[in-house]
């Protein structure tokens, strides 16, 4: 059947109240920024479709509320997600030390592994209080790619974006290889065991 | 047959025939991958005969009730090629990735670990072993995809190439735009700017070869020219007159006049056949130079028979299209009805076969494409002339006078056939009949007057015909072959121009669907309401006005691991419903505090159908009540428990300090006036008191007042009856609650349970209140109350099922009378 996509994947923005995931989303979707705060108290999504490669990849983006109280229904979106953006504001220490923890919420709710930290706000050389190399130095003991950007400048944003994508990309690729590569093995399915691949008919 | 549920397995078997067994189902499936999915999903093996399939159902409910609920999204054959294996999922114990493959197609299930699913593996596992030792036949599931529109069994191995079969709708994860048919249409108004022409030479021929062997070369006929053609689309009429070709629509000779074909076309360029078609002897093949091969998609062939009984196909159409480049080509290869007066069936089998044509594959019927080529042994013949005229007129050569008289020309005139087609002059002499091996018109008894039988036409933009000519030596048949060139113009699409082009149109779609999803504003996203009182209820509208551009259905959903969509001391009305763009819809949150909350708190998951969810928070706090305090709480309390300080709250509720009553003041104080004033009054049980009354009364036990108790008897006894409903514990304690019923039948035993296992404020309080009903059935005369009744009243009351639910009614009464004797 034809598509005009070739993949489609669901990403995912999280990270603290305040940090600009709604705007670093309306940037990339609609190229547009407005200073005006709203807060999303809820989980709105939008639709992107970028080329990679020669390949249409379909992005379903969701925004999803930063508020405290809110944590344990947004995680139940976590659910199905190919790659997760993780959010702070370099002109806020308190929102940079929370990443761990929406990491950890990650691990909690995820089967996928594809993330990228991203310092929003990059904007005000004057108010950056997360220094990049902190940021650097941190990202790379978590083993995840660090972007900084502005929605508000425009700045890095669609390459975020497409670095998250490439990432979610490679990974489906190799579970394809993987799975391909498996294919000769046998194994029963009937006796529900738990542990390695399993193969029936 | 293995399966858990029996009930959906009954509802999806009829979704199918009888012959079609549901061998197994598997609810709440959700999908990964390529086709994710939010929706309730359902799994399910059919077989048929030694057949089976996988069926891949979408649910409105996560249990479906009836199968109007049932939508099919994929139809996957179990056979040779169908493959599954199952993975387990990082950090979900209780669930297995199930993936199926099926040649290039792809599925990913997560589905639970348990007895559903080890019973519907195995199912699937004997299914692929029942097949294994079998035939394949694939047909029985064209019913269940979207292709199977028509009778004619001719196409089916290309419509079985379509098996397994997805809908389309979920390959594009259930947007309300058509994405891909929107793109088309908008690709095709943008073409002028991202194509260019480029002209292709077009070879068309047609030849009735009369049942006679490929004996000859056709070098003459397909190879006259000086250069080579880029496509040739060849037909033939009549290469199999037996009675086995006519039945069973098979015959050697399709191989060999395409060998012919391919033997006789241009040397100096190579071929490759792109499609071949046949329908019992009319046959049509499609060659393409090779260079070109790479530009052609979307090949898909047609046939129709209008023979006898207007569907066999001795005669009829067989049609091929494709794109070459950027432009559709269809080439249509006709046999119409014979004999001279059958002009009018040969206008009907024309109408016919542009009816019934429709490529399956490519839904697309012969006029929607940019260029057709119709060609074939289209029987019109030459009409008012006798034998002896039609070849005194050809020696003389007055065409015009032949032209005439020729019936497609006529009847084209008139416009009952091929009305928009074009055709070159005629300067060949008529192609048909010829005796054989000669080219001699007709010398048989019958001596049939020349015709132009075998004819070319075309329609579209650009196409420049070049020759239109008969060839007169090959001679095997009756007819002589035909041939048309053509110089067409081929829209070829710039690749740079083109990626620019579809990358805008892909930005302004994503718009224009992110304009299209579902939005809606909600007036208030934090609901507060006033201090709650206890059976007090207060409301809220919220105002859902859709801003968006389509209508927007939504609804209260639950969270993870909550039962429902609120709270229990909240009610939504309505929880679900749908908004036009611009309107409005009011939703009431009402609250009825029937327990002992201080605090209220709810988040509140508000989804629209297809696009975001919104949190509406509620909070409030509730007061305290003494209808929601224990017992063993209140005989602690000195005073009316609103007039108690926070530190005297805190320890009575903590049963810490002096037991002052035997039993609690309040229902003392109510039972105490139901006693003075009420024993006589009939129907005393019966009130239907306000609200208002209610809360009267609920004030005054919990503030305290000088003024007399306030509210009729009536809607004291009721208050009464509250009272002992909503005290935390039951008089009969929960945990006592099983004892009780299974004692319900002795007297001995009520006996003991109430002496010796009941706490003491507990057991004051049930002896008070039997007291309380022996009296009143002193007074049975006047209040009209019997045992029966009041013990059935009150047993449910002192006596509280931990959940509200019905337990032998019996045994509460029993457990009453008793004592009341």
């Amino acid at each position: 059947m034809a598509r005009d996509y070739d993949h489609l994947f669901k990403l995912l923005i999280i990270g603290d109240s305040g940090v600009g995931k709604s705007s670093l989303l309306l940037r990339f979707a609609d190229n547009t920024f407005t200073g005006n705060y709203i807060t999303t108290i809820g989980v709105d999504f939008k639709i992107k479709t970028i080329n990679i490669d020669g390949q249409k990849v379909k992005l379903q983006i969701w925004d999803t509320a930063g508020q405290e109280r809110f944590r344990t229904i947004t995680s139940t979106y976590y659910r199905g997600t190919h790659g997760v953006i993780v959010v702070y504001d370099v002109t806020n220490g308190e929102s940079f030390a929370n990443v761990k923890r929406w990491l950890h919420e990650i691990e909690q709710n995820c089967d996928v592994v594809n993330r990228v930290l991203v310092g929003n706000k990059n904007d005000t050389p004057e108010r950056k209080v997360v220094l990049t190399e902190d940021a650097q130095r941190f990202a790379d003991t978590m083993n995840i790619k660090l972007f900084e950007t502005s929605a508000k400048d425009n700045m890095n944003v669609e390459e975020m974006f497409l670095a998250i994508t490439r990432l979610v990309l490679r990974s489906k690729r190799e579970m394809k290889e993987r799975q391909n590569f498996t294919q000769g093995e046998t194994v029963n399915l009937r006796k529900g065991n738990k542990q390695g691949k399993k193969k029936c008919c | 047959m293995l399966s858990v549920h029996q009930d959906v397995l009954q509802i999806i078997q009829a979704k199918f025939s009888s012959f079609e067994i549901v061998k197994s189902v598997h609810l709440n499936v959700s999908i990964l991958g390529e086709y994710w999915s939010e929706q309730h999903h359902i799994l399910a093996v059919v077989a048929y005969h030694s057949n089976s399939a996988l069926f891949l159902f979408s649910s409105k409910k996560p249990k479906p009730f009836h199968l109007s609920d049932l939508i099919i999204e994929a139809v996957i054959p179990i056979d040779e090629n169908f493959e599954c294996l199952s993975d387990p999922i990082p950090g979900e114990h209780n669930y297995l990735l199930f993936v199926v493959r099926y040649r290039k197609v792809s599925f990913e299930f997560r589905i639970k670990i348990g007895p559903e699913s080890s019973n519907f593996a195995s199912e699937i596992v004997k299914s692929k072993e029942r097949f294994l030792s079998e035939e394949s036949d694939k047909r029985w599931l064209l019913k269940y995809t979207d292709l199977y529109n028509s009778l004619e069994n001719t196409e089916l191995k290309s419509q079985l190439d379509d098996i397994p079969f997805i809908r389309q709708k979920m390959a594009q994860n259930q947007n309300s735009i058509n994405r891909d048919s929107m793109l088309k249409y908008q690709l095709k108004l943008k073409e002028p700017e991202f194509t260019q022409y480029q002209e292709f030479t077009l070879f068309i021929g047609t030849w009735n070869v009369n049942g006679q062997l490929p004996s000859i070369s056709l070098k003459p006929w397909l190879s006259s020219d000086d250069d080579p053609p880029d496509l040739y689309a060849v037909g033939f009429q009549e290469i199999d007159l037996s009675k086995e070709a006519f039945l069973f629509n098979d015959t050697p000779r399709e191989a060999e006049w395409e060998k012919m074909v391919l033997d006789g076309v241009h040397p100096k360029a190579k071929y490759r056949t792109v499609a071949l078609t046949r329908l019992v002897g009319i046959q049509l093949i499609v060659l393409i130079n090779t260079k070109h091969y790479q530009y052609i998609r979307n090949i898909a062939v047609d046939t129709v028979g209008t023979g006898l009984l207007g569907k066999m196909g001795n005669k009829g159409g067989v049609a091929i299209r494709l794109e070459l480049h950027n432009t559709s080509l269809c080439f249509v290869n006709s046999h119409l009805a014979a004999h001279v007066e059958e002009f009018e069936r040969r206008n009907q089998d024309y109408k016919d076969i542009n009816a019934r044509i429709n490529f399956r594959k490519y839904p697309t019927a012969i006029k929607d494409h940019d260029q057709v080529y119709w060609l074939g042994d289209l029987n019109y013949r030459i009409t008012e002339l006798t034998t002896s005229q039609v070849k005194t007129l050809l020696i003389r050569n007055e065409m015009a006078a032949l032209l005439r008289a020729d019936q497609l020309n006529q009847q084209k005139e008139r416009g009952n056939v091929l009305l928009d087609y074009n055709e070159a002059d005629i300067t060949f002499p008529p192609t048909y009949k010829y005796d054989l091996n000669s080219d001699t018109f007709d010398t048989s008894e019958k001596a049939r007057p020349p015709a132009w039988t075998d004819r070319i036409l075309f329609r579209g933009k650009g196409i420049y015909q070049l020759a239109y000519r008969s060839h007169m030596e090959l001679r095997i048949s009756d007819h002589k072959p035909v041939s048309a060139i053509f110089k067409s113009e081929i829209s070829v699409i710039n690749q740079a121009k083109y990626r620019k082009v579809h990358e805008e149109l892909l930005k302004r779609m994503d718009k224009l669907e992110n304009e299209f999803l579902p939005q809606v504003t909600v007036d208030q996203t934090e609901v507060k309401f006033d201090l709650v009182k206890f059976r007090e209820p207060q409301f809220r509208d919220i105002i859902i006005a859709n801003t968006g551009q389509v209508p927007a259905e939504f609804e209260f959903i639950k969270k993870l691991d909550e039962q429902s969509y609120c709270k229990d001391w909240l009610r939504i009305t309505p929880y679900c419903g749908t908004v036009n763009p611009g309107e409005k819809c009011d939703v009431r949150l009402e609250v009825n505090l029937e327990s002992d909350l201080t605090e209220l708190d709810d988040i509140l998951v508000l989804h629209l159908n297809g696009g975001k969810d919104m949190f509406i928070i509620v909070s409030g706090k509730g007061q305290k009540s003494s209808f929601t305090t224990s017992m063993s709480a209140l005989c602690r309390a000195p005073m009316p428990i609103m007039n108690l300080s926070e530190i005297q709250w805190k320890k009575i509720v903590a049963l810490e300090g002096e037991v002052l009553y035997s039993i609690p003041r309040e229902l003392w104080l109510l039972v105490d006036h139901l006693y003075k004033y009420g024993l006589a009054v009939r129907d005393l049980f019966e009130s239907n008191s306000t609200q208002e009354s209610f809360v009267k009364i609920r004030d005054w036990l919990d503030f305290g007042s000088t003024e007399p108790l306030p509210g009729s008897v009536e809607t004291i006894a009721e208050t009464l009856l509250i009272f002992l409903s909503y005290t935390k514990e039951p008089v009969i304690p929960f945990h006592l609650h099983d004892v009780a019923i299974a004692a319900s039948s002795n007297y001995q035993s009520c006996k003991n349970i109430i002496n010796q296992k009941l706490p003491d404020i507990h057991r004051n309080v049930f002896l008070y209140i039997c007291m309380f009903l022996q009296e009143l059935l002193r007074h049975s005369n006047e209040n009209g109350y019997d045992a029966k009744t009041l013990a059935s009243l009150f047993g449910e009351i002192l006596l509280r099922d931990p959940i509200r639910n019905s337990k032998p009614q019996a045994s509460r009464e029993n457990l009453v009378s008793f004592i009341i004797f």
